[in-house]
């Protein structure tokens, strides 16, 4: 335990401490630690990881609405393309930029982007659809120069250079972990078929036989998406490993 | 909003012969009337400190809304605060703007379907919307930069998409959009006294003890977990039984005071979690004492403010939120922390609203959302009354105030003398207890962080942590110690929020923008390991995301080095400033016997010499691993609460070196246990594709899982209710450090000068949305 | 008649303030009819002390850009830039004549409460009030009325200003101008007295409240004599242009501007200058008083070249550069300290400094009947 002394200025230390807090205006005066970025006219680096706007990759995309489900403001909703296939949308009025959709994302077909600085002047431009997600957008920039925090053992620097910073970053693809979905109960399937009907990769199909019906699901087309299993009633469907 | 308000002021600007210089003026004298709301209003402080520096583009910072004519609203307006942003934008002259940035003003952003937010645009006339959560600085400066463009004539939003064809040709035919993937159980069992075998010999000593002392009064004593006694009791018995705790325990304060609502069994969980400061051993104890009532219209119990005094907001609170009736809380009649058209929202009945998967052009993207019916912002009569009687003024500061912070305090004042000071919080309630009820738990993670956004990893540490306490998963080394990092550059980052904001409070901006600079080499270390200046958001049950880069380890080595030539220059220029000193010194003193009744926490307990820190009292995260000592101080006033942060904030860097340097040696390797990843157990370098897989389905096990950490200003409770069945919690409780500290400020502002009580706010680093929750 | 006009300007010419540099083109102006009265006008003494230097031209000026000045240099003492985008070239140099339009143009509400008439009119009675002592203050040896009760009638002049802003806010009838307009009167008695007491004690050390003889008198400057009368009269002049740590009565984070609450537009661009123009009067005082005026540092070659062109503008410059010196230091305390609250800023202006003064009055007494001095 560290006990803290509260300053007890005499006279002669309030003089010395008038002349320090005079010293450093003086001081500051003439070379200032100025840390200051000219924002429109130059931009901070930020660092590949900064969570901007999203970018969607079409081909990677499994529609697995999983972006949607864990979006914690609801800003994402999927939407029908005309293929059929739900893609989805993004609302910046309302996205917090947790970016735990991008996390999500086990196709890698949501991606980021160090573009941050938005003014809209409609609330109603602010719904991206899918379409819009796909190329980069274009944003008002006047800055031509880049600058750079550089923390070393002494101080913060500011390291400025004649260039423009690319706005894109790289995609790293997410680790992969095949999974697909499997039938753990055969007997207790009341043959719904609402596998059938949720699932986007078409793994799952259903055929007649004898007036049973029977499902069947194709692991090789299966995306382990993971659809089928959260909305069978019997619960009997599992992911599992390939 | 009136007719034909919208393009009001370009209109002004463009009449008259003089309009270029009109325009010319308006377009580069921008003055912001910072309408500080919420988390937004921390970006919006770094881009006029020397960061961005705003100033550049002739905005010039002024709180005063009759000489501002811009008004940038930082985030969240709840019901409360609508009618405040009316008024004062009709105070401020023509031709005046409005930007709104942050999601919560927007559509809601996490808290879009909360039951207590408006939205601006539909209040005033709105020119710019300025996306992100908290914005950066950057995107607030393009904000000014669009509305100085809209000014000259050339009103554009400042992105384009480019459009592309999507492909078409579908072969599925029938098709069923996927439900919710939230699960509610039909009808939750709710037990708080779920026994858990742990291995602590103290606690059957303990139990032995409470069985003696509380004979024939209890009902039944388990022991939830490690440090957790539970006991219930009859209604009946209930008062004698805490009476009891706090004679015989020494049960001192109480922690939480909670309510749970079970309808299908018609009833109420009353609780109260009592610990004690004044007794080493039982510090990190936590008993929970509670009993049943029935569901009546308007239920009634019997008040322990009279045992207790720190229970007393919390219970006016639960008066707001369940319409229970403390019988001997003197704060029963009309609401504390709620607007008046808000009734009894944290019952179950009471519905907000759901989420939409699908993007449907036909529904509305903006929900609809009732404005509150008047502008006014009464008084209460007794305040009014007892001040005539006396002679007294009565003056309020805030909610929209140079040095308010985000609430109103009425002041009754005798001359130059405080008299008393009543708070009139809920200004930035937004209602998270509610909003994580209808959450996955994963989905709370980013929720509850915004309740402190100067302080984030703190936030989400506590929460993170009472989830992987039910679920007993132990988090890999690495982690732990990355965690710590995070968390201590979190404490000192609030540090200097807070010493920043003192300066203004004490009316030295030097101080503000030196505290600033430093705060910015903070944040610089945090985007580059997270991502986000503020809410990364990055810590999840079982570790965090993803490991960080060597880059950054070194960058934070270095600031623990280099903060120290700022930090000589911040100490010179204002914390020994005389000036300072003598504001400061002697002012607002709260004694042991204060800061314990009225339930204080954190660095400011500590300053009224009381030896309590969680990372020591009960050792989370590597804390226990490094070289390090409480700070406590004897003094209890405003310099010594000051100072023993300070002190506080040395430590951390020392801590943070220690941490730093052990990380650096450690082989890189999973950050995120596999217990808790289940089937996805490669994904515990990055979890990177996998969250929702990994974390959709979190289930915690039944009962009540309670954790307390140590946030910069104090202890943060996490205490969720769990059916065990359900993957969204039963009911989250959340009491974080500055709703705690709240009555030491009252306290401590009596029969002080007008002029001390910013000495005193300050000096308790009050974060109003940390403590409206 | 034409002999009233003659004997005027005969008057004027034999009063002129000579400026070599500029003579070739005046010679040139005077031969014109009227333009050549009218030079002869501007350039007479008073008028042009009034008019000119130090009076409203520079002085305007001076208001223009002194904020920026001051925004400047907080800045860079801040680490940051301050104003700069408006014309970046300049470093925003015309950032101020923005502010002035935009308040110029903007809408000035009188709300419900207000005593309106008043509310409206102290701001521009304040404005020319606050103008008065000016005409007192030599700028080197250009000074519109020469007295020797100067320094007596200045005094007056400037213990007006408080009377100003207690009518401001009482006009606004607000509660935090209230509070604020009871804090200004409560400093202004704090400060008033060992205010006086510190220009007394320079009366006394002088021998004269003729502010030109003053000036004459200090071969060695104010300062030098007499230091502690110096930071008594400094201190009294932060107490009363409101500058940290004494911005008591305006305390933003406390009662929100104090006087000027309500104020908006124009009306609150009027009372923004004020303080500048406050702290210019007093600055100019203590230029006169301390820093030897317009006296003129000889500076080889500089001064051989410039002070026979510039004439009587060589210390009317001057002095102008040295009340900026002055006036920049009274600002820039914004950035070295917190503020004090009322009761410390009085029991600082009726302890510390009324004992300070007095002590400087006994030094100057001192110095005066030791002979030490021979003035």
């Amino acid at each position: 335990m560290k006990k803290v002394m509260v300053p007890d200025q005499s006279t002669g230390e309030k003089v010395i401490r008038h002349a320090a807090a005079i010293g450093v205006t003086m001081k500051e005066s003439v070379y200032p630690l100025t840390a200051t970025v000219f924002y429109p006219k130059e931009r901070k680096k930020m660092p590949d990881n900064l969570r901007g706007y999203l970018m969607f990759d079409l081909d990677k995309c499994i529609s697995c609405w999983q972006c949607a489900f864990i979006c914690p403001a609801n800003a994402i909703r999927m939407k029908e393309a005309p293929n059929n296939r739900y893609y989805p949308t993004v609302d910046y009025g309302k996205c917090i930029f947790c970016h735990f959709c991008i996390d999500s994302c086990s196709g890698g077909a949501l991606m980021s982007t160090k573009i941050h600085d938005v003014a809209y002047k409609d609330m109603d431009e602010m719904v991206t659809l899918t379409e819009e997600m796909i190329e980069p957008p274009e944003i008002i920039r006047e800055d031509k120069k880049t600058v750079e925090y550089v923390i070393d053992k002494k101080d913060l620097h500011l390291k400025r250079r004649k260039e423009v910073d690319t706005l894109l970053v790289e995609n790293i693809p997410p680790v992969e972990i095949p999974m697909v979905s499997q039938c753990v109960d055969r007997g207790s399937c009341l043959a719904c078929r609402v596998c059938e009907r949720v699932c986007e990769s078409g793994a799952v199909s259903s055929s007649t036989e004898n007036g049973i019906i029977r499902m069947k699901i194709d692991t090789e087309k299966c995306t382990g998406c993971g659809l089928c299993v959260k909305e069978c009633s019997m619960q009997i469907l599992r992911l599992v490993r390939k | 909003m009136e007719e034909g308000e919208q393009d009001r002021n370009i209109r002004i600007l463009h009449s008259g012969v003089f309009s270029p210089l009109r325009r010319w003026g308006a377009k580069w004298s921008l003055w912001p009337c910072h309408f500080v709301t919420s988390c937004c209003g921390v970006e919006l402080a770094h881009a006029f400190a020397c960061g961005f520096d705003g100033e550049r583009l002739g905005t010039l910072n002024m709180g005063i809304s009759r000489q501002a004519n811009f008004i940038i609203v930082e985030g969240t307006i709840t019901r409360k605060m609508a009618r405040a942003l009316r008024i004062v934008w009709e105070q401020m002259p023509d031709p005046k703007f409005v930007n709104v940035i942050g999601a919560c003003g927007q559509r809601g952003g996490i808290f879009w379907n909360s039951y207590n937010i408006t939205r601006p645009s539909e209040i005033v006339p709105v020119d710019f919307f300025v996306p992100g959560c908290p914005i950066t600085p950057e995107s607030l400066l393009r904000g000014v930069r669009a509305v100085q463009e809209k000014i000259e004539g050339k009103e554009r939003t400042t992105i384009k998409f480019n459009k592309v064809e999507l492909p078409s040709g579908g072969e599925l035919e029938e098709r069923t959009v996927p439900t919710t993937p939230k699960l509610f159980a039909p009808t939750p069992e709710i037990k708080l006294d779920v026994k858990r075998s742990v291995d602590w010999d103290f606690g059957k000593e303990l139990k032995d003890l409470l069985r003696k002392g509380l004979k024939g009064l209890y009902e039944s004593i388990t022991i939830t977990d490690v440090n957790r006694i539970a006991i219930r009791a009859t209604q009946e018995k209930f008062m004698e039984v805490a009476q009891r705790l706090k004679d015989i325990m020494k049960m001192d304060h109480v922690k939480n005071v909670n309510v749970i609502e079970v309808p299908h069994e018609r009833k109420y969980v009353m609780e109260y979690m009592v610990s004690s400061y004044s007794v080493d051993e039982l510090m990190p104890v936590i008993i929970s004492l509670f009993t049943e009532i029935g569901r009546e219209a308007e239920p009634e119990f019997p008040s322990l403010t009279s045992l207790w005094e720190s229970a007393n907001y919390s219970e006016r609170e639960m008066h707001d939120f369940f319409g229970i009736e403390y019988k001997g809380n003197k704060g029963m009649n009309g609401k504390f922390l709620l607007p008046p058209e808000v009734d009894t929202p944290l019952r179950k009945d009471f519905k907000i609203e759901e989420e939409q998967y699908v993007f449907d052009e036909e529904a509305p993207i903006t929900t609809p959302i009732k404005l509150p019916p008047d502008l006014v912002m009464p008084v209460p009569e007794e305040t009014l009354e007892a001040a005539e009687e006396n002679d007294e003024m009565v003056a309020c500061i805030g909610p929209h105030h140079p040095g308010s912070g985000h609430l109103r305090w009425i002041m009754r004042l005798k001359g130059d003398a405080i008299v008393e000071i009543i708070p009139d919080p809920g200004y930035v309630h937004r209602s998270m207890e509610k909003l994580a009820e209808n959450r996955l738990y994963i989905q709370n993670v980013p929720l509850f962080e915004r309740a402190n956004i100067s302080d984030p990893f703190n936030m989400n540490l506590g929460y993170v942590r009472t989830i992987e306490n039910a679920l007993k998963i132990e988090v890999p080394e690495r982690a732990k110690y990355i965690r710590t990092i995070m968390a201590e550059l979190s404490r000192i980052g609030a540090f200097f929020y807070d010493c920043g904001i003192y300066s203004l409070f004490m009316g030295h901006s030097t101080g503000f923008m030196y505290a600033w600079a430093i705060r910015e080499m903070i944040l610089e270390a945090v985007v580059r390991m997270t991502g986000s200046r503020c809410t990364p958001s990055f810590i999840i049950p079982g570790g965090i995301r993803r490991d960080i880069s060597d880059y950054v380890l070194d960058m934070t080595d270095n600031f623990t080095s280099a903060v120290h030539k700022r930090l000589k220059k911040y100490e010179d220029i204002f914390i020994y400033n005389p000036v300072f000193v003598a504001r400061t010194k002697g002012v607002g003193v709260l004694t042991r016997e204060d800061a314990i009744r009225c339930g204080l926490v954190g660095p400011f307990l500590r300053a009224s010499g009381i030896d309590y820190d969680i990372r020591k009292v009960a050792p989370y995260e590597a804390y226990d691993k490094f070289d390090w000592e409480v700070t406590t101080g004897d003094a209890g006033d405003c310099l010594g609460r000051f100072m023993g942060r300070y002190e506080e904030t040395k430590q951390s860097l020392s801590i943070l070196k220690q941490a730093v340097d052990v990380v650096k040696e450690m082989p890189r390797g999973a950050v995120i246990s596999e217990e808790a990843l289940g089937e996805y157990k490669e994904a515990s370098r990055d979890i990177k594709g996998h969250l929702y897989h990994a974390y959709g389905n979190l289930v915690l096990p039944k009962g009540e899982w309670t954790t307390v950490t140590e946030s910069a200003r104090g202890t943060v409770l996490y205490s969720i209710i769990s059916d065990g069945e359900s993957n969204v919690p039963y009911r989250v409780r959340i009491i974080t450090p500055c709703w705690m500290n709240l009555r030491g400020i009252i306290e401590a502002s009596k029969g002080e000068r007008v002029a001390d009580f910013w000495a005193i706010y300050g000096s308790f680093g009050y974060f109003p949305p940390e403590a409206d929750r | 008649m034409m002999e009233l006009i003659n004997t005027l300007i005969s008057t004027m010419m034999s009063n002129q303030v000579s400026i070599p540099l500029a003579e070739p083109i005046l010679e040139l102006l005077r031969d014109i009819p009227l333009v050549g009265e009218m030079i002869a006008l501007i350039l007479w003494r008073p008028i042009f002390a009034a008019l000119i230097c130090p009076g409203l031209t520079v002085g305007g000026i001076l208001l223009l850009f002194f904020p920026w000045i001051e925004r400047k240099l907080c800045g860079r003492i801040q680490w940051r830039v301050g104003p700069h985008e408006i014309v970046w070239w300049l470093g925003g140099l015309i950032q101020i004549l923005a502010d002035t339009l935009r308040f110029l143009f903007q809408e000035v509400i009188v709300h419900k409460d207000a005593h309106k008439h008043y509310f409206l009119q102290f701001p521009f009675l304040s404005f020319i009030a606050f103008l008065l002592p000016l005409l007192f203050i030599p700028a080197g040896n250009i000074v519109a009325i020469e007295s020797p009760y100067a320094i007596q009638i200045m005094l007056a002049l400037i213990c007006l200003f408080p009377v100003f802003i207690l009518g401001l806010g009482w006009a606004s009838n607000s509660r935090f101008s209230f509070i604020g307009t009871v804090r200004e009167a409560f400093m202004y008695f704090a400060y008033e007295v060992s205010f006086i007491i510190a220009i007394l004690a320079m009366i006394v050390l002088y021998g004269t409240s003729d502010m030109v003889s003053i000036v004459d008198k200090q071969s060695i400057w104010g300062i030098a004599l007499n230091p502690i009368a110096a930071l008594a009269f400094f201190i009294a002049a932060a107490m009363a242009t409101s500058r940290l740590p004494f911005e008591i009565a305006e305390a933003d984070q406390e009662v929100a501007a104090g006087p000027h609450v309500e104020y908006s537009g124009i009306a609150f661009g009027l009372i923004y200058v004020m303080c500048y123009e406050k702290a210019y009067v007093l600055s100019g005082l203590m230029t006169v008083l301390f820093l030897g005026g317009g006296s003129a540092p000889y500076i080889p070659v500089i001064t051989d070249l410039l002070a026979p062109l510039l004439g009587d503008l060589w210390g009317a410059m001057w002095f102008v550069l040295k009340t900026i010196i002055v006036m920049t230091t009274l600002f820039v305390l914004r950035t070295i300290y917190p503020r004090y609250r009322l009761d410390q800023g009085l029991s600082i202006g009726w302890g510390a400094m009324l004992g300070l003064s007095v002590i400087a009055l006994a030094l100057s007494l001192a110095l005066v009947a030791g002979g030490v001095i021979v003035i």
